[in-house]
C-alpha cells in the first residue's frame, strides 16, 4: 500500500513537470499547427541558461527563472519571425517539421561545441529539504518543481483566458483567417505564441535541471514527451497539458515500478499509439480534430 | 512532381547512367570511394523504398527506420541459427526472412496507421519506430544491446567490401525497376491520384485502401532488405546502429532534396548529401549536425519541390506536357 502511494506521489510530481515542459509545444501546435521538433532543445537550453547564470553570476536557478524565460522567449520570437513564419503559411505541414528539426540540430551542435556535451545538473539553495508524510517521502526539490509548474500553468491559463492578448491567441487558434478579419495581427500573434512557448520550455528546463541531470542529447526525449502529453491530453490548453502530463507521469512511474525498469518508454509510446488510433482527439477531446 | 504517364525517358536514362557509374566505382576508385558509394546505394535505396509509398501518396512516414532495423535484426537472428549453411545462402535466407517479418509488421500496422493522415500519420510512424526500437533493446530475445554479427559474404575474385557493394547495388537497381514498373501499372497511377486528392481518387473508383496497403507493405519490405544488407556491410550491429531517428530522417531528406515522388529525386539527394558530408566536409566532423541542419533548412526554404522540380520549372515546357501536378504533402 505504501509502495503504491509512493509511486503515485512520484508519478504526480513527474507529471507536473511533464505538463510544464509540454505546454509550449501544445500551444504552438494548437495555434500555428506547427509540430515544433526544436521544442526539446528549448527545454535543454533553459537548463543551460540557468547553469551559466549560476556559474558566472552565482544566481540561484529559482531566482533566474524570469531571466531564462525572457532569453528563450527572445530566441523563440526571432526563430519564428526569421525562419518558421516562412513555412507556416501555405506550405506543407511536414516542411515545418523539417525546418524545426534543422533548428534543433543546429542548436544542439552549438551547445555541444561552445558550452559542453557533458551531463550537468543544477542545484538551488532555496529548495526545502525532503518531507515525510507517513511512510511516503516527498523530495524537496521535486516538490518545489511541481509547485512551480502548477503556478506557471495557472498563470498561463489566466493569461490565455482573461487577457486581450490571450483572446487574440485563442481566436487565432480557432481560425486564423477569421481572426485576421477581426483585426488581429495573425503574424504577430504567431510570433508571440512562439515566444511564450519557448519561454515556458526554458523554464521547465530549469526545473528539470533541479531534479536531475541533463545533457544536449536529452532534447529528443523532451520533444517526444511533449508529443505524448499532447496526444494524451489535447492541444492548445494548459488544462490539456496538465491532464496529459499527469497521465504520462503515472504511466511512467507505475510501469517502471510494477512491470520493470525497461518499460516506461514502451508503455509511453504504446499509450500514444493506442490513443492515436482509438481516440485521436485526446482525453479532453479538443486535439486532432478532423484527423480521421 | 510525378506524372501519371510513368517515368519519363530522360529520368530513366539518368537513373540508368547513375547505376552504371556506380558499377564502375570499385574498378577505378579507392576503397574509401567504394565505402561512400555503398552508403549511397544503401541509404539512397532505402530512400527510394520510402518514396514508393510515402513520396507518391504524400503519407510522410517519419519512422521507416523501424523497417530498416526489423530487416537487419530478423536477418541477423535467423542467420545465427543457420550454422553450417554457406554464407551466400545465409544472406539470401536472411534477407528473405527480414523482408517477410517487415511485411507482416507493415500489414499489421497498415489498418490502424493508414487511417491517420498528414502529420498524424507522421507522428504515429515516429512512435511506432520508437516502440520497435525500445522492444528490440529491452528484450534479451532480440539481442538488441548485445548486438548480432553477420557472416562475411565474398564473391570469388572480389574483396569483401566489393562483394557487399555489388549485392547492394543489385538490390538498388531492382528497386529502380520496381519503381518504374509500378509507375506504369494502375497501382502507381492510383497512388499518385491518392497523393493529389485521396477523397476524390476514392470517388473516381481508385481502390484507395487496397493500393495504400499494397504499397505500404512493399515499401516496408524493400526498406527491410536494405537494412539487412546494411547489417551485412557493417558485420556487427546493435539496436543503436539501425533503430536511429536520423535513418528515418535521411530517407525524407534525400527524397526532398532531389524531388519527392520522382524516381531520380531520392537517388540524386543521396548522392549530393552523402558526398557532401562524407567527402567534402569529412574533416569537419564536430560541425556535422549543424551543417545537416543548415542544408535541411535551405532545402525547405529554397527548393521545396526538390532539384528535379527545380529543373522542371527552369526547362521550357513542351506543348503537350501535362500541367504541373498540385503538390500534396499538405494534408
Amino acid at each position: 500500500m505504501y509502495l503504491l502511494g509512493q509511486t503515485l506521489v512520484d508519478g504526480i510530481i513527474l507529471g507536473g513537470i511533464f505538463s510544464l515542459s509540454a505546454v509550449g509545444f501544445s500551444l504552438i501546435f494548437g495555434v500555428l499547427s506547427v509540430v515544433n521538433l526544436a521544442h526539446g532543445m528549448f527545454v535543454v537550453l533553459g537548463g543551460y541558461a540557468a547553469l551559466l547564470l549560476r556559474e558566472r553570476l552565482g544566481m540561484d536557478p529559482l531566482v533566474a527563472i524570469p531571466l531564462v524565460f525572457a532569453a528563450l522567449a527572445i530566441l523563440g520570437y526571432g526563430l519564428q519571425v526569421g525562419l518558421i513564419q516562412r513555412v507556416v503559411v501555405g506550405r506543407a505541414l511536414v516542411s515545418s517539421m523539417l525546418i524545426t528539426f534543422g533548428i534543433a540540430l543546429i542548436l544542439r551542435n552549438l551547445v555541444a561545441t561552445f558550452l559542453t556535451s557533458d551531463v550537468r545538473a543544477l542545484n538551488s539553495d532555496l529548495t526545502p529539504s525532503s518531507v515525510q508524510l507517513g511512510q511516503i517521502v516527498v523530495d524537496g526539490a521535486r516538490a518545489t518543481g511541481l509547485l512551480a509548474s502548477l503556478i506557471l500553468l495557472v498563470v498561463l491559463a489566466l493569461v490565455l483566458g482573461r487577457t486581450r492578448i490571450g483572446r487574440a491567441i485563442r481566436g487565432t487558434a480557432q481560425q486564423g483567417f477569421a481572426a485576421s478579419l477581426c483585426g488581429v495581427n495573425v503574424a504577430s500573434v504567431y510570433a508571440l505564441t512562439f515566444a511564450i512557448s519557448a519561454g515556458f520550455a526554458g523554464v521547465s528546463g530549469v526545473i528539470i535541471g533541479l531534479i536531475g541531470p541533463f545533457s544536449p542529447s536529452d532534447e529528443a526525449v523532451w520533444t517526444l514527451n511533449a508529443f505524448v502529453v499532447v496526444v494524451l491530453g489535447g492541444t492548445g490548453s494548459p488544462l490539456g497539458a496538465l491532464v496529459g502530463g499527469l497521465v504520462l507521469g503515472l504511466i511512467n512511474t507505475l510501469s517502471s515500478q510494477y512491470i520493470g525498469p525497461a518499460f516506461p518508454n514502451i508503455m509511453m509510446f504504446g499509450a500514444l499509439l493506442v490513443m492515436l488510433v482509438v481516440r485521436p482527439s485526446g482525453l479532453l477531446g479538443n486535439a486532432f480534430r478532423g484527423t480521421v | 512532381m510525378a506524372s501519371v504517364r510513368g517515368v519519363g525517358k530522360v529520368e530513366l536514362a539518368c537513373a540508368a547512367a547513375i547505376v552504371v557509374g556506380l558499377m564502375l566505382v570499385p574498378v577505378f576508385g579507392s576503397p574509401f570511394s567504394v565505402r561512400v558509394a555503398q552508403q549511397i546505394v544503401l541509404f539512397g535505396g532505402a530512400a527510394l523504398a520510402w518514396n514508393l509509398f510515402c513520396g507518391l501518396t504524400g503519407y510522410w512516414s517519419f519512422g521507416h527506420a523501424a523497417y530498416f532495423g526489423i530487416g537487419a535484426f530478423a536477418a541477423g537472428l535467423l542467420e545465427a541459427e543457420l550454422a553450417g549453411w554457406p554464407n551466400g545462402a545465409k544472406l539470401v535466407a536472411g534477407c528473405a526472412f527480414g523482408a517477410a517479418v517487415a511485411a507482416v509488421a507493415a500489414a499489421l500496422m497498415a489498418r490502424p496507421m493508414l487511417r491517420l493522415r498528414g502529420i498524424y500519420f507522421a507522428i504515429g510512424m515516429f512512435c511506432f519506430a520508437e516502440v520497435v526500437g525500445e522492444i528490440v533493446r529491452n528484450f534479451d530475445l532480440f539481442r538488441g544491446t548485445l548486438g548480432i554479427t553477420f557472416p562475411a559474404v565474398q564473391v570469388a575474385g572480389l574483396t569483401r567490401l566489393q562483394s557487399s557493394f555489388y549485392i547492394a547495388l543489385a538490390l538498388f537497381a531492382a528497386t529502380i525497376a520496381i519503381h518504374v514498373a509500378m509507375r506504369r501499372a494502375r497501382l502507381g497511377i492510383g497512388l499518385i491520384c491518392i497523393g493529389q486528392d485521396e477523397d476524390t481518387a476514392g470517388m473516381m473508383g481508385v481502390p484507395t485502401e487496397r493500393y495504400k496497403n499494397t504499397a505500404f507493405i512493399l515499401s516496408a519490405g524493400l526498406t527491410s532488405v536494405f537494412g539487412a544488407l546494411y547489417g551485412h556491410s557493417l558485420g556487427y550491429i546493435t539496436a543503436g546502429s539501425v533503430f536511429r531517428t536520423d535513418i528515418s530522417l535521411n530517407m525524407i531528406v534525400f527524397a526532398m532534396l532531389g524531388g519527392v515522388s520522382t524516381l531520380l529525386g531520392p537517388i540524386l539527394g543521396a548522392i549530393i548529401i552523402l558526398v557532401l558530408t562524407q567527402v567534402v566536409l569529412g574533416s569537419l566532423l564536430n560541425m556535422h549536425l549543424l551543417l545537416t541542419g543548415v542544408v535541411l533548412i535551405a532545402i525547405v526554404l529554397a527548393a521545396p519541390e526538390g532539384l528535379v522540380g527545380l529543373a522542371a520549372r527552369i526547362r521550357p515546357r513542351r506543348r503537350d506536357a501535362p500541367p504541373p501536378a498540385q503538390s500534396k504533402a499538405a494534408a
